[in-house]
C-alpha cells in the first residue's frame, strides 16, 4: 500500500475518534467545541498533564467571564454617561 | 526547545479558541498566555491512571442509570465502545481531561445536544 494512503487513513481515523471523544465530551456536558477539544488532545500527546490541562482551560473561562463581565459594565457606563 | 515552541503555539491557539481575551487588549492576552504556559509546564497532579480513569467512568454510567437516565447511560456507554478500536497510549489521558471538565452531567446533560 502506498505511504500517502496510509497516512490519510490514520488521519481518518484519527477524526474518528476525535469526533467520538467530542460525543463522549457532549454528554458530560465539558462545554467544550471540537475545535477546543482538538487541541487539548493535540497537547496531550505533546505530553501536557490532563489535570493541569483542564485546571487551565477553567482558568481561561473564569478570565473569560471577567472580561465579558467588565465588557458589559464598560458598555453600560458609557449608555450612562451619554444620558 | 521545540517542544516549548509547540507548546506555546499549542497555548496561543487554546487561549484563542477558549475566546478568553479580545485580540485588541494585547497585554492582558500575553499575560493570560504567560500565565497558562506556567501553569501546564510547572504543577503538582500526578499521572494518569488509566484503571481510576475507567473506574470514574463505568460509575458515571452506574450514576446515570440510578438517576433514571437510561438513554444517556446507553448512549454513552455506546461512545466509550466506539472508541475501542481507537484507542492509544493517550486515550486514559484524553478521558482523564474530559473527566475532569465533566459538569454535573447526571442533572445537566441534555441528548438533543
Amino acid at each position: 500500500m502506498p505511504p500517502s494512503n496510509d497516512r490519510s487513513e490514520k488521519q481518518a481515523a484519527a477524526q474518528l475518534a476525535v469526533d467520538i471523544l467530542h460525543e463522549i465530551s457532549t454528554i458530560l456536558n465539558c462545554h467544550l467545541d471540537r475545535r477546543t477539544l482538538s487541541i487539548c488532545i493535540s497537547m496531550i500527546e505533546n505530553g501536557v498533564n490532563p489535570e493541569a490541562l483542564a485546571t487551565a482551560v477553567k482558568e481561561l473561562r473564569n478570565e473569560a467571564q471577567e472580561v465579558q463581565i467588565e465588557a458589559a459594565g464598560a458598555g453600560s457606563s458609557s449608555t450612562r454617561a451619554r444620558r | 526547545m521545540a517542544y516549548l515552541a509547540q507548546l506555546g503555539a499549542l497555548t496561543d491557539e487554546l487561549v484563542a479558541a477558549v475566546r478568553a481575551i479580545p485580540e485588541t487588549q494585547r497585554q492582558r492576552l500575553d499575560l493570560c498566555r504567560e500565565s497558562t504556559l506556567r501553569a501546564l509546564r510547572y504543577h503538582n497532579f500526578a499521572r494518569t491512571n488509566q484503571f481510576e480513569v475507567e473506574d470514574r467512568l463505568n460509575g458515571l454510567e452506574e450514576r446515570f442509570r440510578v438517576t433514571g437516565r437510561d438513554a444517556l447511560a446507553d448512549e454513552f456507554r455506546k461512545r466509550l465502545d466506539a472508541l475501542e478500536p481507537f484507542r492509544d497510549k493517550w486515550t486514559p489521558d484524553v478521558l482523564h481531561f474530559i473527566l475532569e471538565l465533566a459538569d454535573q452531567p447526571a442533572q445537566k446533560s441534555d441528548l438533543s445536544n
